[in-house]
């Protein structure tokens, strides 16, 4: 049994592989990855300069101070700050400023107790963790030297949920940073630029039980001024750590695949792409549900909104949205129902009968789908103006629906094409006339292909923006796509009314596009054209 | 096929007619204002006059900024295209393996293609702003940056950030163009491929290139069209700005055409770059042409 050995090996590898990267992250996060420095003493002299008596005198004061600290086993270190000025005498003066400071090298673990908001994340990852080790114990016992393929089902159970838990762990980590970084660092320097006073006293035990085991009391207050907070880039080995981890769980998992590791990345890379893909859509939810003032917040970081407004949904209704979805909905369906109307006969003479000229026409299609309406923006609009259609929603429905009948029609073809003509041909002869055939017979067979050029054509005229700018200057008759350029003036953009009215024009056209998705594939490949 | 025995010869004529109308009128009809207009002397408020000759076109070349606008639209889309058709090509060979949550994935990806281009936009219009800026914030936040970067700081930059936004909608039209190509390969040629011991890249040369070649083809001719006539992108993001140092030529005519009221040139530019388009889909007719006939 030459493959059972093999995989049996590959097995032990794993789980090794599995156990290191949970040791390492382990490792990882009891090193001190906190560095803070507080200054707990300070004591300033006027009129002193470096060296003289004056300053000899207060340098002995502090060390005497300093003295008292290494005694309580703190420790502590003197810096001294120089400030020379000349005052309005012309005289130099100088400030010295002595500061004792503590340096602390906390670690992972203490944040974990100190009750901080962002050590919820780290127990749920510590869980995790736990739950995946035991998990992947529970899943290998006994079985170390059973090929995989051979594996009971339960044992592979088991090392999925491991392997599930793990991931949850690794995108974690990111998430525990960003709640790490923006407590510390953004909260940190609010307090001390006295911006903040509400929840103070909360903060200053937080920061007391997490920093001095609570011994600083009252003058957590005052050492908080003075905090000086730098962590190390070494969390972000913690990822790497989990993906070891889960590399070798997958390992375990899918024993029977080639190369466990080229899968991994290849999941690293799906999710990575989804991510980047994802990441514009969830800004425009959470910032839709943000006050204005939030919106325009740099250090604005909440994986959600801190308070969802939903007064921004009945603010855009006020504005005229309801309007603008319900014109966009009548010319998409208007546009799409013409185009069908045209295309569908158009489309079966092309497949099912022979003309002179056909060749031509199938050309004349293509051409009349090369050129998008925006090269002939000015002749549109010249058009219109002469047919009396500017300003009008009819316009628009011509000429979504003439820009996007090349589509419709090499669609449609397709799938008329793949039918066979056998069914008409006998209902011809049952006595059926050709439109009777068509509707009765072929419409439905062809029911998905229909469809999926219905929807196609559908979210183009959704999505159209150009020809309306052009077209349509009335507010009230104005689409989603121009309506929504209402909220972002020269000199102002709401964004959040912008992306609440986004949203509602994003939503129904990605649930519709999702629905052909499958169909997609195939269209194209027959079809060889993008709408 | 049905054959027209007993019938009249202009019954399927008949059939064309109402998408030939909808065609002429909507298509062609301007196509030919866009014509007459460019050999047309054309006041401000819009009256035309008459035969003008090259004038318009003459204007249109010596415009200040024509030189900067046509160098623009070339960039734009030989970087939009190119870029995106390699992206999407290894994105689709990805999304070509089995994997689980294959669908989910690809039902993401899809995203970017079912939005609308003033939205996309507008989104990474707020992303990238430098004062409260999304990607600023994450950055901060993460500790990856210290202070906040000004991410559109000359136009340079901020044209290169619209060019990758196009290439970021564009991809899933490439990838599912790929996609829909790829699938059609037999699996068994891959499997005798590596029997007979034929590394990755031979087997990415011999076998799924010249197979994925017709569908990459139109989708790049495609690309290229579509692309040249991207108008939202640059139109939200920029506006052209500063002194259309961002223009494409779809904004700049739009721009000429409609703020600054110079319609002949804008007239003139746009028959340009209808004969520009032409001549793409002029390669993009003779491909699909022949795939036909190989079908």
């Amino acid at each position: 049994m030459k493959g059972n050995a093999q995989s049996t090996a590959a097995g032990k590898r794993y789980f090794f592989l599995l156990i290191i990267g949970i040791l390492l992250a382990c490792l990882i996060m009891s090193l001190p990855l906190y560095t803070v420095t507080v200054g707990i003493f300070t004591k300033k002299s006027s009129n002193t300069f470096v060296g003289d008596e004056k300053y000899q005198e207060v340098l002995a004061e502090v060390e005497e101070v300093e003295k008292q600290y290494r005694d309580q086993g703190m420790e502590v270190e003197i810096s001294e700050d120089v400030t020379v000025r000349t005052n309005s005498k012309g005289e130099e003066t100088s400030l010295v400023a002595f500061t004792i400071s503590q340096t602390m090298n906390k670690n992972v673990w203490s944040f974990l107790s100190s009750g901080m908001p962002s050590a919820r994340v780290l127990y749920i990852m510590l869980f995790c963790m736990a739950a995946a080790v035991i998990l992947a114990f529970a899943g290998c016992a006994g079985t170390m030297n059973t090929a995989v393929k051979e594996l009971p089902g339960r044992c592979r159970r088991l090392r999925s949920l491991s392997c599930f838990f793990l991931l949850i762990d690794m995108l974690l980590v990111p998430v525990f940073i960003l709640m790490n970084n923006y407590l510390f660092w953004r909260k940190t320097s609010l307090y001390q630029a006295d911006l903040v006073t509400e929840g103070r006293d909360e903060w200053y035990g937080i920061l007391d039980s997490f920093l001095f085991q609570g011994r600083m009391g009252e003058e957590a207050g005052n050492a908080l001024k003075n905090l000086n907070v730098s962590h190390s880039p070494l969390l972000w080995v913690l990822l790497l750590c989990f993906g070891i981890a889960l590399a070798g769980c997958a390992g375990l998992r899918f024993g029977a695949l080639e190369r466990p590791f080229l899968r991994f990345l290849l999941y690293l890379f799906v999710i990575t792409i989804c991510v980047i893909t994802l990441y514009p859509y969830y800004v425009m939810l959470i910032t839709a549900f943000r006050s204005n003032s939030e919106a325009l917040d740099m250090y604005f970081l909440h994986l959600l909104p801190t308070k969802w407004v939903w007064k921004n949904l009945s603010d855009i209704i006020e504005r005229g949205v309801p309007q603008f979805l319900a014109n966009s909905l009548m010319i998409a369906g208007g546009a799409t129902g013409l185009a069908m109307l045209c295309g569908i006969p158009a489309a079966f003479a092309m497949a099912r009968m022979n003309f002179l000229g056909k060749k031509f026409f199938l050309g004349f299609v293509i051409m009349s789908q090369m050129f998008s309406p925006v090269v002939l923006l000015i002749g549109i609009s010249q058009l219109m103006s002469t047919l009396g259609l500017n300003d009008n929603i009819w316009g628009l429905i011509f000429v979504n629906a003439a820009f996007n009948q090349a589509f419709a029609i090499w669609l449609l073809r397709g799938t008329f094409i793949s039918i066979s003509p056998e069914m008409e041909q006998a209902a011809r002869i049952d006595g059926c006339s050709t439109i009777g055939s068509l509707i009765r017979i072929l419409l439905p067979m062809a029911a998905p292909g229909i469809v999926t050029t219905l929807i196609f054509v559908f979210i183009n005229a959704w999505n159209e923006y150009t020809i309306s700018t052009v077209l349509i200057t009335t507010a009230s008759k104005k689409p989603i796509t121009v309506g929504i350029t209402q909220f972002s003036s020269f000199n102002m953009i709401e964004w959040q009314y912008l992306f609440a009215a986004s949203l509602l024009a994003t939503i129904p056209v990605v649930i519709l596009f999702m629905f052909i998705e499958k169909h997609l594939t195939s269209g194209l490949t027959s079809g060889g054209v993008k709408g | 096929m049905i054959k027209n025995n007993g019938k009249k010869w202009w019954v399927p004529y008949l059939w064309l007619l109402p998408s030939i109308i909808l065609i002429s009128v909507f298509v062609v009809f301007p196509i030919l204002i866009v014509f007459r207009l460019s050999f047309s002397e054309i006041s401000k408020a819009g009256v035309v006059g008459g035969f003008a000759g090259f004038k318009n076109y003459i204007d249109a070349v010596h415009l200040p900024a024509f030189r900067t606008v046509m160098i623009n639209t070339f960039w734009w889309v030989i970087s939009v295209v190119g870029l995106s058709t390699l992206l999407g090509f290894i994105i689709a060979m990805v999304m070509n393996q089995k994997f689980r949550g294959r669908k989910i994935a690809r039902s993401i990806l899809i995203f970017p293609w079912a939005t609308s281009l003033v939205i996309q936009a507008s989104v990474w219009n707020y992303i990238i702003k430098y004062e409260y800026g999304s990607l600023n914030s994450v950055l901060l936040n993460l500790g990856i940056i210290k202070n906040a970067i000004n991410w559109r700081s000359s136009y340079q930059i901020e044209f290169i950030w619209e060019c990758a936004v196009g290439i970021f909608v564009t991809i899933p039209f490439v990838t599912f163009c790929v996609l829909s190509g790829l699938q059609s390969i037999d699996e068994s040629l891959y499997e005798s491929a590596r029997v007979d011991g034929a590394g990755f890249w031979n087997r990415l040369f011999s076998i799924t290139l010249p197979l994925v070649r017709p569908s990459l083809s139109v989708s790049t001719v495609l690309n290229i069209i579509y692309v040249f006539n991207s108008f939202p992108i640059i139109y939200t993001m920029t506006k052209g700005a500063p002194a259309n140092k961002t223009d494409t030529m779809i904004t700049y005519l739009y721009m000429l055409n409609f703020y600054d009221r110079k319609k002949g040139p804008a007239n003139a530019l746009s028959v340009i770059g209808f004969l520009i388009l032409c001549l793409c889909s002029g390669i993009y007719m003779i491909t699909v042409m022949r795939k036909e006939d190989e079908a």
